[in-house]
């Protein structure tokens, strides 16, 4: 066996190519801004494209080791096998710290490149040369990571060959290969607002330019993201055997956090590219947002706090954290030197306008961020400040949350809308007419059902008069543009709008009318709850090379068999429990199978929840991805020069009268 | 939302209680997670020792929780109290966002302040003279 085996050499290899890449890259673009040099400006493109390639080899030959089971690198031993099937070899890579950092670096590198060779024409813009040397600082710190704290490709003990594979819960289920990747390009696609940001604040054109260029990057990003994390809850759903989507873990609020400064963005940088208002915030939410990314992966990369989710303590923590501080000091500065500059030349006539109603959706979605933020990181100020140790779970977000979350859902109703600058009564009025009634209407239907509970019931009365709002401008649109009524930002808006109602409705109604109980059944016997028979017809044994599983077989309504079962991860020596789930449109039948069983065992406890209205937060998931696609195409383009009051069509007239 | 509210008639089942307590509960030998959630020896000693007081109907869910907390050197409740330092994580956000739609209304003000002042002749010489460049 050599020394060092080729995926090592080659991967370490990788790393210091990328890291001296970057490096290079900050150095050179900064040389030829202030050179004008427009040679050394067009050479960024090149050395972006090397980082990627870097990166891509890296990950390659981690992947390479991982699939080869090359037991000679030390990271392999931890998280590979030889009995892992192979579609979880290849997720292992993620499965652990070294291996996400390349995951991430991979993603990075890919987005310098793509804006390196979308802009490769206007290499001698220097708003967009700051914007690289940022994401090449970016790079270089990630670079830099895998290098030293968190290198994935050092050499283990000799004489190992086999590992225990991933963690027994990353080699459940197929999500696992789709719900890290696509978060990540969700997380780490921030990074391009945000250089383009601070080469904003350094350069000065802190005008709308900067926004105008990071759109649609940062409209991905965020779609990314929301993908995700839905991907996230329905992994969680279908693997953890707890029936719930979303639990407030550390982890989950990670990704959680960055989303909603990342939503934020998306609403106030309307007002600024309408407006010119809002310089200062908008700067400021994309930095947030970036930086809460770092912060994000701080808490959950270095062990400070305890999670199911998280990997275990690494080095990598300060490094982190120091970047985070070094963001936000840098930001802050910057935003600082540039204040004049930054006051916004207008003002907002009324709050009961369209910007108005943007700002006061910005002050929710800030204060939904800070609640998130205090109850992940309370633990820990409350074990440096009093030396004990507390649990903030669930109870408390639900209940911080919950008002949160109705007035937006209020918002969502009433902004679409509001005209800009200020609405009459009669506007309002006229405006607020039907989707009003579908409020009072969705009210009617959830009291005649017999729901309870005020919150539940607001939200369904909020869900049905924002659903409303939402529908009236697509009909509107559609009856004026035809099939570019759904097109847009505002119209593909607001298929992202229905789709966060339906999620807000199908979790309201899954939290609060779940019904559970559990059942000792002995072989043949039927239990009826909630409306269906359940049949316990026995358990079975399964076995392979990693796990040995107990299968109970349950027949549901006469019908179909489904088969919770419990594992024993030969290796790990864990054991898991999954569940079964029969999903409908109406309601997911939760089947798990607890407690201590044997194969030749008669008689098994059997968990059943009856859970409302799930399969709508996938759908409602869907929409969100395409109202996101959607709300990238270009609808009609409104004459820049036009007065902020004016409508669409008089805006588009004027543009081809124009013409 | 029709489909979703549907629930059958009758009361919550004990069990519902014991998930609802449960909730309130952290697991005290894994990370982060309630009782609820895990399915680690610990959180299943506690789900009985649940079960068992909801079956007994002497106590109230809060007098459960308090009970369990109790017996376990760790804070178990997942709801920081509302005394002490622990207050602050109830405090805090309502005090952002209180000063948050304060200064909102603050910068309003000061909007509609601005917003009702007179073009001065100085501004209205320069818009003239920029539409004159216009033409």
């Amino acid at each position: 066996m050599l020394a060092v085996s080729i995926n090592a050499a080659l991967g370490r290899g990788a790393i210091l190519l990328g890291l001296l890449t970057c490096l290079s890259g900050v150095a050179v673009t900064i040389a030829g801004i202030r050179r004008h040099d427009l040679r050394a400006l067009k050479s960024s493109v090149r050395y972006a494209y090397v980082a990627f390639f870097a990166a891509l080899l890296a990950f390659v030959m981690m992947e390479r080791a991982l699939i080869t089971r090359d037991f000679s690198m030390k990271y392999v031993q931890q998280v590979g096998s030889r009995d892992t099937p192979a579609i979880f070899n290849v997720t292992a890579l993620w499965s652990a710290l070294e291996g996400s950092i390349l995951l991430w670096l991979l993603v990075l590198t890919a987005f310098v490149a793509a804006v390196a060779r979308k802009f490769r024409g206007r290499a001698g813009d220097e708003l967009l040369a700051w914007a690289m040397v940022v994401m090449f600082i970016v790079g270089l710190f990630f670079f830099f990571l895998s290098f030293g704290p968190a290198n994935p490709f050092t050499m283990g003990p000799l004489g190992v060959s086999d590992g225990p594979g991933p963690n027994p819960l990353l080699q459940n289920h197929i999500l696992v290969l789709f719900h890290p990747p696509i978060l990540y390009i969700g997380y780490v696609g921030f990074t391009v607002p945000f250089a383009f940001a601070m080469a904003a604040l350094i350069t000065g054109r802190v005008g709308e330019g900067w926004l105008l260029e990071t759109r649609r990057w940062t409209l991905y990003a965020w779609g990314f993201l929301t993908v995700g994390i839905i991907l996230g809850s329905w992994w969680s759903y279908e693997v953890l055997g707890w029936s719930g989507v979303w639990a407030w873990d550390p982890v989950e609020n990670a990704s959680f956090l960055p989303w909603l400064t990342g939503t934020a963005y998306l609403h106030s940088v309307l007002v600024q590219e309408r407006r010119g208002m809002l310089r200062v915030w908008n700067l400021s939410l994309v930095i947030a947002t970036f930086s809460l990314t770092i912060l994000g992966t701080f808490l959950t990369r270095s062990g400070v706090i305890n999670s199911v989710h998280a990997f275990s303590e690494g080095s990598v923590g300060p490094w982190l954290l120091g970047f985070f501080a070094a963001i936000v000091i840098v930001a802050i500065i910057l935003i600082g030197r540039r204040g004049d500059e930054l006051r916004s030349p207008g003002a907002i006539d009324s709050p009961i306008s369209r910007e108005g109603a943007f700002l006061a959706n910005n002050v929710v979605f800030s204060a939904f961020a800070f609640v998130v933020l205090l109850g992940t990181v309370f633990p820990l100020i409350v074990e440096a400040v009093d030396n004990r140790r507390l649990v903030v779970g669930q109870p408390f977000f639900n209940r911080m949350t919950m008002p949160l979350g109705l007035t937006l859902l209020f918002l969502m109703a009433v902004a679409p809308v509001l005209p800009w600058r200020k609405a009459s009564q009669e506007v309002l009025r006229d405006r607020l007419f039907w989707p009003a009634w579908c409020g009072v209407l969705s009210l009617a239907v959830a009291v005649f059902v017999g729901a309870d509970g005020w919150a539940s019931l607001t939200a369904f009365a909020m869900g049905g008069f924002a659903s409303g709002a939402a529908l009236r401008q697509i009909v509107l649109a559609s009856r004026r543009q035809g099939w570019r009524g759904v097109v847009g930002r505002a119209n593909g808006g607001m298929v992202v709008h229905i789709g966060v109602i339906i999620i807000a409705v199908a979790f309201t109604a899954s939290n609060s009318y779940t019904r559970t109980q559990e059942f000792v059944m002995n072989e043949g016997e039927t239990v009826t709850f909630s409306g269906h028979s359940f049949t316990f017809e026995g358990l079975s044994l399964e076995s392979d090379d990693v796990k040995t599983s107990v299968k109970a077989a349950v027949r549901i309504d006469g019908d179909q068999v489904y088969s919770p079962s419990r594992s024993k991860y030969v290796k790990q020596g864990m054991d898991i429990g999954t569940p079964s789930v029969k999903s409908g449109f109406v309601n997911d039948l939760y089947l798990t199978l607890e407690g201590t069983v044997r194969p030749d065992d008669t008689q098994a406890r059997i968990k059943i929840f009856v859970k409302p209205l799930i399969m709508w937060l996938w759908i409602g998931g869907a929409l969100m991805a395409i109202g996101t696609v959607l709300a990238a195409f270009p609808g009609k383009r409104r004459r820049p020069t036009a007065p902020v009051s004016a409508g669409l069509e008089e805006s588009v007239q004027e543009v081809a009268d124009h013409v | 939302m029709f489909l979703g509210t549907q629930r059958d008639s009758g009361p919550s089942t004990a069990q519902e209680r014991i998930e609802a307590i449960s909730q309130r509960l952290a697991c005290p030998t894994c990370d982060g997670e309630s009782v609820y959630e895990s399915r680690s020896p610990g959180s299943q000693a506690i789900r009985q020792e649940i079960t068992r007081q909801v079956a007994d109907g002497v106590l109230t869910d809060g007098q459960i929780v308090r009970i369990i907390d109790d017996s376990y050197a760790a804070d178990l409740k997942l709801i920081p109290s509302a005394t002490g330092f622990d207050a602050l994580i109830w405090v805090l956000p309502v005090a952002a966002f209180v000063a948050a739609v304060g200064g909102l209304i603050i910068v309003f003000r000061r909007w509609r302040h601005e917003g009702s002042l007179l073009a001065t002749q100085e501004d209205q010489i320069l818009v003239t003279q920029a539409r004159q460049d216009r033409d």
